[in-house]
């Protein structure tokens, strides 16, 4: 590797994770499906069954590819140890949910805890998890020494909760998230990152889109919580272990707009299939239209059919663009986090 | 891809990250360095931390509520 720089191994081992990431989709979609854990895709008027909890190939690829990575650069173990309990964690939250069909409140609560292993190994080796220090685009940065740790186990179940609720479509969460870590990615060789980070965005992204291909309309595998939590919980970390706090909450615009909307009108944490009042409805043409029900949440997918009916590749390619304009808006964060006015 | 629903949410994305780097731009040169208390009384630190901790959430929320008059705006006007 003598003649190849850290930034291109980094990347030259995520890609690897790809086709390990669609084998794994690949066979939780057949054991799986063999196995009965299967949901109804409630978008489509032949309401096919596909199966489920397919994305537990993300959070294993991930966690395998992350010691991977670190036994073949002989990089401190510590980050990828952190990152990967934290993965681990979520995915068994997103798992134990699967198959228990817990209330909406536990899954916040149980994922306040997932981000432990970053708190209790940031303290017990500071500098190499994370750093008290917020750096702000333009203005500098402030030392936070009380609040940031506190902050970690919030951040953690906010960005999985966050993913795990804009999840409605056929790709919209595994396109959407690829795009966040595609474009963290650039960020991150532009502003040289670390060869560290520039390996957690690559790992993540070529996992996803591994996911994807399986994953994307019409959806042959659905992620399940055990997919979105540990995905929304990679993306936390990753904000955290890479420094790019400020530049991941602009990247996940998206998800925070639809989240909010969300409980602002439901005012309690719960499940979509708890609803009473449904934020879309399906049409006799098979297209997504906006409920006429005025208690029902104003989510980002209903705001995108205000104006009519629409397909649901219409709207997933909506909330692809939206991603888009974040993650663009998350470069440029990235890019003026290195200068001060 | 509808253009113009993309369009005006790309413009709420715009306005809510100048507003958010305005607010940590705030937090960075104003807020943070305020000294509450004289440092040398106990528990000093935390209660600092906690009254900067304060402003930042009520920065959060003001940014949420224009967040939400912007696309409520749009969404009632479309669906009117």
């Amino acid at each position: 590797m003598g003649s190849l720089d850290w930034d291109t191994v980094a990347i030259l081992v995520a890609l690897g994770s790809f086709p390990i990431s669609l084998a794994l989709t690949r066979f939780f979609m057949y054991w799986n499906s063999a196995h009965g854990i299967v949901g109804i895709d409630v978008h489509k008027l032949s309401r096919p069954k596909v199966p489920e909890m397919c994305g537990a190939a993300v959070p294993i690829t991930l966690i395998i590819f992350g010691e991977v990575y670190s036994l073949i650069t002989n990089a401190s173990w510590i980050p990828f140890a952190a990152y990967s309990l934290v993965v681990g964690l979520t995915a068994l939250v997103g798992a134990v949910d699967d198959k228990l069909k817990m209330r909406g409140i536990f899954k916040p609560i149980l994922t306040l805890f997932c981000g432990l292993p970053l708190l209790v190994l940031g303290f017990e080796f500071p500098g190499q998890v994370y750093d008290t220090t917020l750096r702000v685009p333009l203005f500098g940065g402030y030392h936070l020494p009380v609040i940031y740790p506190l902050t970690i186990l919030v951040v953690i179940s906010v960005t999985s909760n966050a993913v795990n609720m804009l999840d409605p479509l056929n790709g919209s969460m595994s396109g959407g998230i690829s795009i966040v870590a595609g474009g963290l990615l650039v960020g991150g060789l532009l502003t040289g990152a670390n060869s560290t980070t520039i390996f957690l965005y690559a790992s993540l992204l070529f996992t996803l889109l591994g996911f994807f291909y399986h994953n994307r309309y019409p959806s042959r595998a659905f992620s399940g919580n055990v997919g979105q939590l540990s995905i929304g919980a990679s993306l936390g970390a990753l904000a955290i272990l890479s420094r790019t706090e400020i530049a991941s909450i602009v990247a996940m615009f998206p998800n925070i707009q639809n989240s909010f909307f969300f409980l602002s009108r439901i005012r309690r944490f719960t499940e979509h299939r708890e609803l009473k009042a449904r934020p879309t409805k399906l049409t006799s043409d098979g297209k997504l239209a906006s409920s006429a029900d005025p208690a029902a949440p104003l989510t980002l997918v209903r705001t995108l059919v205000a104006e009519g009916p629409k397909t649901e590749r219409e709207i997933v390619s909506d909330i692809w663009g939206l991603f888009i304009a974040s993650t663009t808006l998350a470069i440029i964060t990235l890019l003026l986090t290195g200068i001060v006015l | 891809m509808n253009i113009r629903v993309v369009a005006y949410q790309t413009g709420i994305f715009v306005i809510q990250w100048g507003l958010m780097i305005l607010g940590f731009g705030i937090l960075t040169k104003i807020i943070a360095p305020l000294k509450l208390l004289q440092p040398t009384l106990p528990l000093v630190m935390y209660f600092d931390a906690g009254v900067k901790a304060l402003i930042a959430l009520a920065f959060s929320v003001t940014w949420l509520f224009i967040w939400d008059r912007q696309v409520r705006y749009y969404f009632f006007r479309r669906t009117r």
